[in-house]
């Protein structure tokens, strides 16, 4: 009976989750003269791809979404890498200064972007890297936010693993690589999700940063979608629904490792 | 300033090496730490340098600046718009923090028991996450009109009067703070789900055996083992809800009447807005100066209850 | 495991590598373009999205005509457009020539970031532009901007709707006891009889067609019994003749579509919504907005201006000019509906009559007999948003309209300092 309930809650929830994305996809499918009406002016009849192909004609779309998948990409790939690293250090690596310099790393997540967007500008332009890929990608090669997340994560390893790679002679590098990384595995893939998701929805850097259209990422391009007086919602709808779809997936793939790393990490 | 928790550990735990082991080992520990340190020291830590030093000017990004000292600190501490851009801000969190962690806790609970549908069941409640502000504002908005939303008239199914929401200065960040709540219910579930994996099973099973009904095993085995998550949600969940910004920038705009109005949302007005860049530098900083208070707060604070194995 | 960080370096010196790469092409803009070619940058919010095909056209004609000069276009949308413009002259990267509109130009030209157009290119012929519109970029008596386009605003109305409830078409001599009379029989049964927003753009304009003055002397006089009667001609049209803050409900063209679905009768609205309207089912037409003891319309211009920092004065003014006064701009935006060009060739602008919906579009014209440009001042952002919040206020029923433009009055004077 218990069993029944939560499950029907589970469901209830999940039907109040998966509303306003259905949302976003119906105003995507309903006519541009019609959108934004309660309530919905949507029927199948009516249903049309205009926004989508609309999507595609008013934007370079594939070179936009080209640009987005690879920064997000190496951006992620870059996170995790520097933050496992450093989690490694923080959690296992004892020196003087350490605390104070985890200090340093927190502080970089509390200082709001907004301010720091005019004199990362200005370093950029003395280095002469306004509008390059380089330049949207550099604020996300590090992240404070993934150095913690796993540092908590690689804490929570038990100590006699290492402490037994050890006895076989295993210096640091293999520790991390052979012992820790695969236990923490679950803390990766949430962060692959989060590092991914922070560089693919980052906005107010690139728009400062970029000039040139070809390295147009995808939240300028929808952005560019809101005119000044008229915005075509159902174009809009339908860009907001594209962009969910790459992370989805991403998300998809990382639940399986997320899940899977009890069996394999012999914590059992 | 330094947020070592634990002290003792260091001292215990660094053996007295000879000199070239202890090089190696400096060389070993930098090696770890400079992929992230460098990047984070050349593009952030410089650019918080040069909001610091931007704080001490007026400028409103197009004219040179202008050395002002500390002035934006002194005006900015007696304005009554900056008690107020606090004040919403840590009323904010105060409901935001309690309510996305229960959720996504009853939620991570739920979700990590087997159960037919389980994965597309989580992918569900992330979807929020990964969903736009601009579409989830538009959407909340839609729900939460006072004439025609859907929540006002199930309200009114009852035989009440729904509040005014948004629209009504006294209900405008409750109507954020339960948006936000919704989309970032996900964010929570995921980190907490990461953390009961890492859960041994045994530990319940011993439980079990012992007799511990469900409860006490939630409370005393499971909520002990997943404080390393939980103090990450906290701390990380604290850090973002005082630079609360997005929901409030596409949902209210910091209205009605200023009801809104949070710390971040100002920033950006100031800087981009109203180009009074300096000031804008010194909101930020002092915004920093609670963070780090509250955040080494709850460091040093954790070891009353952060359980590391 | 150790296949796995194999794959993880692997994938590492990919992004390195493609990192590397990309910095070559990247750097391209900073060199000159080949063949001893001039690039020069515009940036514009007006175009995208639905203008840009119209850009290029005319940006085509210009390098037509200037072969030695690439023009190379980069838009932002108009919320975000100031947030890049001020960021790229901080950091020393200021576009060659950009969009400024009428209410921050003063900003830009007192900030000494504009270049002084009626010098730099030695050639100071300005007879292609109607003279108010050309007055308005002036600062300081110098030519900071060329005025590029304009639009102003009318009242639009359904004419289905005022046959339906018998009430007559509104006319020129309107004046808003007319307009108040006729809302009042139109609303009901879902319609609308009025739409105007409650902002500071309504506020000055009403304040000008009742006689009352925003400023004077350095200090605000809107706080006066003209401006207690504009405000509330705007405030006390809400909630009876047009729908309440919570019933538009912060949607976005929440206005648009109630006039496009048939259920607003009269629509404040700018001559930019005309292309949007060309479908709707049922029939419309404009007037001149009524006025109270007087007619004003408002304007809404938009320049190019130069950057003071460009290395290419000439050819920036060169554009400049083409951009806002040429033949081919000119007819481009008569042909696209892409507001209006302020030129003086009234040849040029009769095209504008050919279209044939709305019938009366010698409104538009007629409108510019008598316009309200906005106050302007330093901070003006600032003043706009603390104006508009407090009639926001009043139209809430949260304060009266006495108290909001007390405190507005109050604000706006610690604005100007």
């Amino acid at each position: 009976m218990a069993k029944t309930l939560k499950y029907a809650l589970v469901v209830l929830g999940a039907l109040i989750m998966l509303f306003p994305f259905a949302w976003a996809v119906i105003t995507s499918l309903t006519p541009a003269g019609a959108v934004l009406q309660t309530p919905p002016d949507f029927t199948p009849d009516n249903a049309t791809l205009d926004g989508y192909t609309r999507l595609l004609e008013t934007m370079p779309f594939w070179r936009i979404m080209f640009n987005s998948l690879w920064i997000a990409v190496a951006s992620t790939v870059f996170q995790l890498v520097t933050s496992a690293m450093a989690a490694y250090a923080f959690a296992r690596l004892p020196f003087p200064g350490r605390g104070a310099l985890f200090a340093v790393y927190l502080a970089t997540l509390m200082v709001p972007l907004q301010v720091l967007v005019v004199p990362l500008f200005i370093e950029m332009r003395t280095f002469n890297l306004t509008d390059t890929y380089f330049a949207i990608l550099a604020p996300t090669i590090a992240s404070a936010f993934g150095v913690f997340l796993l540092r908590q994560a690689v804490r929570q390893v038990p100590k006699e693993f290492d402490e037994a790679a050890v006895l076989d002679g295993a210096g640091h590098f293999r520790i991390f690589t052979l012992v820790v990384l695969p236990l923490i595995r679950p803390a990766l893939a949430t962060f692959a999700i989060f590092g991914f998701m922070a560089s693919w929805n980052s906005y107010l850097w690139p728009l400062v940063i970029i000039r040139s259209p070809e390295f147009m990422t995808l939240p300028l391009g929808l952005a560019n979608l809101h005119g000044q007086f008229t915005t075509e919602w159902n174009v809009v709808m339908a860009g907001s629904v594209v962009s969910v779809v790459p992370i989805l997936i991403l998300y998809l793939f990382a639940q399986k490792h997320v899940i899977a790393s009890v069996a394999q990490s012999g914590l059992k | 300033m330094t947020l070592t928790e634990t002290p003792v550990e260091q001292v215990a735990k660094q053996p007295v090496r000879p000199p070239r082991k202890r090089l190696r080992y400096a060389l070993t520990v930098a090696v770890f730490l400079l992929p992230s340190a460098v990047p984070l020291l050349l593009f952030t830590l410089i650019p918080m340098a040069g909001s610091l030093w931007t704080s001490l000017h007026e400028w409103n990004l197009i004219t040179p600046m202008r050395w002002v000292g500390l002035d934006n600190y002194a005006d900015l501490l007696t304005s009554e718009e900056t008690h107020a851009a606090f004040g919403h801000t840590l009323y904010f969190i105060a409901g935001y923090l309690p309510l996305v962690y229960a959720g996504g806790l009853g939620l991570a609970m739920l979700l990590n028991r087997a159960m037919k549908g389980r994965d597309l069941f989580r992918a569900i409640y992330f979807l929020p996450v990964v969903t736009s502000w601009v579409v989830v504002a538009l959407l909340w908005k839609w729900l939460l009109n006072p004439a025609s939303g859907i929540v006002n008239w199930a309200i009114g199914l009852a035989g009440l009067e729904g509040p005014g929401w948004w629209t009504d200065p006294d209900w405008a960040m409750p109507s954020i703070i339960l948006a936000s709540a919704w989309k970032d219910l996900g964010f929570v579930m995921i980190i907490l789900l990461a953390g009961l994996q890492a859960i041994p099973n045994e530990y319940i099973e011993a439980a079990r055996v012992d007799g511990a009904n469900a409860w006490q095993r939630f409370r005393r085995i499971t909520l002990p083992l997943l404080s390393p998550s939980t103090f990450f949600v906290v701390v990380i969940s604290l850090i973002n809800g005082f630079q609360v910004f997005d929901q409030v920038h596409v949902m209210t705009g910091g209205g009605p009447a200023g009801a809104t109005q949070v710390v971040v949302e100002q920033v950006y007005n100031l800087t981009f807005k109203y180009g009074r860049a300096g000031e804008a530098s010194a909101l930020s900083w002092l915004l920093f100066a609670v963070v780090l208070v509250v955040t080494i707060f709850q460091v040093r604070g954790q070891r009353r209850w952060v359980n590391y194995g | 495991m150790a296949g796995s960080a194999r794959v993880v370096a692997a994938t590492l010196i990919t992004a390195l590598l493609a990192t590397a790469c990309s910095q070559g092409s990247a750097t391209r803009t900073e060199e000159p373009a080949a063949g001893g070619k001039v690039t020069l940058r515009y940036f514009t919010f007006s175009a995208a999205p639905d203008h840009v095909k119209d850009l290029d056209t005319i940006v085509a004609a210009f390098e037509k005509e200037n072969p030695t000069v690439d023009v190379q276009v980069e838009t932002a949308p108009y919320d975000q457009y100031f947030t890049k413009l001020q960021t790229s002259i901080a950091g020393q990267t200021a576009p060659d020539t950009f969009e400024l509109n009428y209410e921050n130009f003063v900003t830009y030209a007192g900030a000494g970031s504009l270049l002084d157009l009626g010098t730099a290119g030695g050639d100071t012929d300005t007879s292609g532009y109607a003279t108010e519109s050309l007055n308005a970029f002036k600062h300081d008596g110098k030519q900071f901007g060329l005025p590029a386009s304009f639009s102003t605003v009318v009242l639009l109305y359904n004419k289905d709707l005022f046959e339906k409830a018998g009430v007559a078409l509104p006319t020129a001599d309107w004046t808003w006891e007319d307009e108040k009379a006729a809302a009042e029989k139109l609303t009901g049964d879902g319609v609308f009889g009025d739409f105007q927003p409650v902002t500071f753009f309504e506020f000055y304009k009403a304040l000008k067609q009742t006689g009352g003055e925003f400023m004077a002397g350095g200090k605000s006089t809107f706080n006066s019994p003209e401006g207690i009667k504009a405000a509330k001609w705007l405030v006390e049209k809400v909630g009876k003749t047009m729908p309440t803050e919570a019933e538009i409900g912060g949607t976005a063209d929440y206005d648009t579509n109630l006039f496009k679905s048939g259920k607003l009768a009269m629509w404040h609205n700018g001559i930019w919504q005309f292309a949007g309207l060309k479908d709707v089912p049922f029939g419309w037409d404009v007037v001149v907005e009524p006025g109270d003891t007087q007619k004003a319309s408002a304007v809404f211009h938009n320049s190019v201006a130069a950057s003071a920092t460009t290395k290419h004065p000439r050819e920036a003014y060169a554009w400049a000019k083409f951009m806002s006064s040429s033949n081919v701009a000119a007819t481009t935006r008569i042909a696209s509906s892409w507001e209006l060009p302020p030129v003086s060739d009234q040849a040029v602008l009769a095209g504008y009559l050919k279209d044939p919906v709305p019938a009366n579009r010698q409104a538009v014209f007629d409108s510019l007999k008598s316009i309200a440009l906005p106050p302007v001042i330093a901070r003006q952002q600032e003043m706009q948003d603390a104006v508009t919040q407090e009639l926001t206020e009043a139209a809430a029923g949260r304060k009266s309209v006495e108290d909001a433009l007390t405190e507005a009055a109050a604000k706006v004077d610690a604005l100007l300092g």
